[in-house]
């Protein structure tokens, strides 16, 4: 499917005659950019148009595509001195068509380059991890996928990917379908600047004027070249591609070989909810044989390769965009080979405090103190004993950190290494070898009542 | 490029590096499936992996892959080759629009066939756990039989397909559309059982409430440890049909539960029905309020229990209190975790059962004798003497 055409009319203005002749430029070269955060793609193709001296009108049209008619830009960069777009009309009857007046300085053939904004043409990344049989390292391989439902052919694009968060105020697919000339709004230019900024990047321009014809050569697998510019990041696909309208396409953009990584079991219940979970640890660095390029936000599937030349599926997780240095964590979920209790043991009270109705007087129950039958109590400590008992069914010693929250004023006593997550949460991290249990016993005493002076944990050293 | 439609799932391969003449001449080929592995070892997903030989040529080959009326996740489907993967390799997928299929474009350094894999998440191929446990006559043992139940209702004939559970024997059957297949998956003979009665009034509730009677429900209990032949592997959730040897060279049938998801070194406490022939009268006994100082007060509870065993067998009772629900029976609730200490009074000769027994369970183990030569069964009477401390 052609839908986009730009006609060199024989005659100005074209719309006021009935009888016309035109010729249609093809187009050479095509240049997608494509961002993953809103759904815009800067469109820069070249045709190659014939002038002659004087004001040459052009027609450009784009029926049944999804282009912002706001953004349609003409430039002849090689041509610049010798020709100038006089004025751009939107026909109020012809929907998706605009025409320029072009003024040549003589007869030449030239270079137009035409951008715009396009909606309907997106991409996305995943990755597919696939483990060693003992768990311990692992393949990485990240996939980019473009789907094209703009409803144009862009036949031997090159293709550019951007990761990264651009603002837009209207949205390209509002605007696609919007009528020029019936109260259209212009793109704040700040923004539409920012993205042509993008597009203008000196080295991207020449590999633009310079695409090659065809794809790779057979049987290699295209490298995707990867760079940073400002707040993005830029994947390029080598060569060009063409995805037809409707289609997606997907492409390997990286390989990580035989990546470390680490497991440990975790209990956060704000993050994983009420249950020990098995965690895959990694890092998108170069000490794990990654960290060439920030991981945009995908989907991550991970198999075990099960030494049979079969996989075991693993779990299926949304990541978000890791930057370059940042860790990369799998929750695979519960472990049925690995079981994880927590135990109240006993409870008691101590430090009763009464109050003397009505009066500002305070006794504390206990050692004799004389109490009167309207005192009541108000202040006291609870004290709670606590077990997590951990059972290892696994051919391999685990690492397990658990995370408690307890409200109150309170104090964690226990014999233990705690460390304090946040100003209510204790991390506790312990190891169990393979086939044993572990139970790691604490005391957590909170000041109820008139007694409570805090709202956190504090961590005391005690039986 | 034609899609073959006729199978639910087809696998094309097309040569394209080819001189354009012959290009012009498409000769397609059809690999067939060699060998099909269906993992169930997760709980909600089924991976299919399919091993076909694929005919590459030198070059850059197009592989399609199709399929019809099948829950096939298109996201997850993975072409892996199984030799040479530095020289076959996968350049690009391509999807077609409101089709399910896809596109491999794969190259190879050298013709020839090559056996690849073909991965996918397949929705609609469901597998499920049942289990049947004989018990000996005496119930004192009893053989169990943990059976795979996969329904395939995919849409898709997978042959004669491996299966594998997550753990145990892995299998070969033939998965046919529409079949539901119950496969054996683990014996376990003569796994030794304790058959509990168990009054809990907090669980259980009464079976006559004026008179105070409580419900005795009977369970078989099974220790999935190596000591009581199992401990192979933690036990899936499933139905759990119970027969017993009645000792004439046939079984009966004498209930079913559903089985929870046990692990290792865990009980898994299957419900056979509630006991008539064992009856206890709970009762409170005393309820005692005493006042320590201003509206600070310990509140002392004694339970009585009087029990019969009608039965013709020794058998021992279990009775659980929970402290908590004891505190609403007798001063209502206040929300707040129950201090408590076993008062004096208390008749239990064994004590608290340590290991079952929590901050708020109290378990407390029975024996009974049975009951006489003439049908008379001795009334035992126990006391609970429960000093609920520092509540106001």
């Amino acid at each position: 499917m052609k839908t986009l055409a730009i006609i060199l009319l024989a005659t100005a203005p074209a719309w006021a005659r009935n009888i016309d002749l035109s010729t249609v430029p093809s187009r050479d070269t095509v240049q997608l950019t494509i961002y993953n955060a809103e759904d815009l793609t800067l469109v820069r193709e070249t045709r190659h148009v014939t002038f002659k001296k004087g004001v040459n009108p052009l027609q450009f049209s784009w029926a049944n595509t999804l282009i912002d008619p706001t953004s349609v830009t003409l430039r002849f960069p090689k041509q610049a001195a010798q020709l100038e777009v006089l004025d751009t009309t939107y026909p109020l009857d012809k929907p998706q068509m605009l025409y320029w007046n072009v003024e040549a300085g003589g007869d030449m053939e030239a270079v137009a380059e035409i951008s715009y904004f396009t909606s309907g043409i997106t991409w996305s990344a995943d990755y597919v991890c696939i483990t060693d049989p003992g768990e311990t390292v692992m393949d990485v391989t990240g996939f980019v996928r473009v789907f094209n439902h703009s409803g144009e052919e862009y036949e031997n694009a090159q293709v550019r990917l951007v990761v990264g968060t651009i603002n837009l105020v209207e949205k390209i697919a509002e605007l696609a379908q919007r009528q020029y000339g019936k109260g259209i709004e212009q793109l704040e230019e700040g923004v539409a600047g920012a993205v042509r900024k993008l597009a203008a990047k000196d080295k991207v321009a020449e590999v633009a004027n310079a695409l090659a014809p065809a794809a790779t050569s057979a049987g290699v697998p295209k490298k995707i070249e990867k760079e940073g510019l400002g707040e993005y990041f830029i994947y390029t696909v080598e060569g060009t591609e063409t995805i037809q309208n409707g289609w997606s396409k997907r492409l390997r953009s990286f390989d990580g070989r035989q990546i470390p990584f680490k497991i440990q079991y975790r209990y956060r219940p704000a993050e994983y909810g009420d249950q020990l979970v098995r965690m895959f640890l990694l890092r998108n660095d170069a000490e794990s044989k990654l960290g060439t390029t920030p991981l945009p936000d995908g989907i991550v599937r991970v198999y075990r390769d099960n030494g049979k030349d079969g996989l075991g599926f693993r779990v299926q997780q949304q990541i978000k965009y890791v930057p370059i240095g940042d860790k990369i964590e799998l929750n695979l979920g519960p472990d049925p080979e690995v079981v994880h209790e927590w135990v109240k043991l006993k409870t008691w009270r101590e430090h009763i405090w009464f109050q003397r109705q009505g009066l500002n007087v305070y006794k504390e129950y206990g050692g004799g103190t004389k109490l009167e039958i309207n005192d009541v109590v108000v202040g006291w400590e609870d004290h709670v004993g606590y077990a997590e008992r951990i059972r290892n069914y696994r051919p391999r010693p685990i690492e397990v950190e658990l995370r408690r929250t307890f409200p109150g004023d309170v104090a964690f006593i226990s014999k233990l290494e705690p460390a304090r997550h946040d100003y209510q949460t204790v991390q506790l991290t312990a190891s169990c070898p393979a086939g044993k249990k572990t139970e790691l016993t604490y005391h957590v005493r909170t000041r109820q009542g008139h007694l409570a002076k805090q709202q956190n944990v504090t961590i005391e050293r005690g039986g | 490029m034609p899609r073959f439609k006729s199978a639910p799932i087809v696998l094309t391969v097309l040569a394209v590096v080819v001189s354009p003449a012959l290009a012009r001449i498409k000769l397609i080929t059809l690999p067939r499936r060699e060998r099909v592995e269906i993992q169930l070892d997760q709980p909600n997903v089924t991976l299919v992996e399919e091993e076909r030989v694929v005919p590459l040529l030198k070059g850059v080959n197009q592989v399609d892959f199709s399929w019809a009326n099948t829950a096939i996740d298109k996201d997850s489907i993975q072409f892996r080759p199984l030799a040479d993967p530095e020289g076959i390799k996968v350049l690009s997928v391509s999807y077609p629009p409101n089709e399910n299929a896809l596109v491999w474009q794969v190259s190879a350094g050298q013709s020839g066939p090559a056996r690849v894999r073909i991965s996918y998440i397949i929705g609609q191929l469901n597998k499920s756990f049942e289990y049947r446990a004989t018990a000996a006559h005496d119930e004192r043992s009893l053989l169990l039989s943990q059976y795979v139940k996969l329904q395939n209702l995919a849409n898709e004939d997978f042959g004669e397909a491996g299966l594998w559970a997550g753990f145990g024997d892995h299998f070969l059957r033939p998965i046919g559309i529409n079949e539901t297949k119950q496969i054996l998956s683990a014996r376990f003979a003569d796994v030794p059982i304790q058959k509990t009665y168990t009054a809990s009034l907090a669980e259980f509730a009464y079976l006559d409430e004026p008179q105070k009677k409580l419900r005795i429900p009977m369970h078989y209990v099974l220790k999935n440890d190596k000591e009581h032949k199992l401990g192979r592997f933690p036990l899936m959730p499933g139905k759990a049909r119970i027969f017993q040897d009645d000792g004439k060279g046939g079984e009966a049938f004498v209930g079913e539960d559903w089985g929870k998801f046990t692990p290792m070194d865990d009980e898994m406490k299957l419900y056979l029905g509630v006991a008539k022939d064992i009856v206890v009268r709970r009762v409170i006994a005393r309820n005692d309020h005493k006042i320590l100082a201003g509206n600070l007060a310990n509140q002392e509870v004694v339970i009585q229990y009087e029990i019969e065993n009608f039965k013709d067998s020794p058998v021992t009772l279990d009775v659980i209190e929970q402290a908590r629900a004891v505190r609403h029976e007798t001063r209502g609730d206040t929300k707040r975790d129950v201090e408590w200490e076993l008062g004096s009074e208390t008749t239990f000769a064994g004590g608290l059962d340590a290991e079952k027994s929590t901050f708020d369970r109290l378990v407390f183990h029975i024996p009974l004798k049975p009951r006489a030569a003439d049908g008379a069964a001795e009334k035992v009477v126990h006391k609970l003497h429960l000093m609920i401390k520092n509540e106001w």
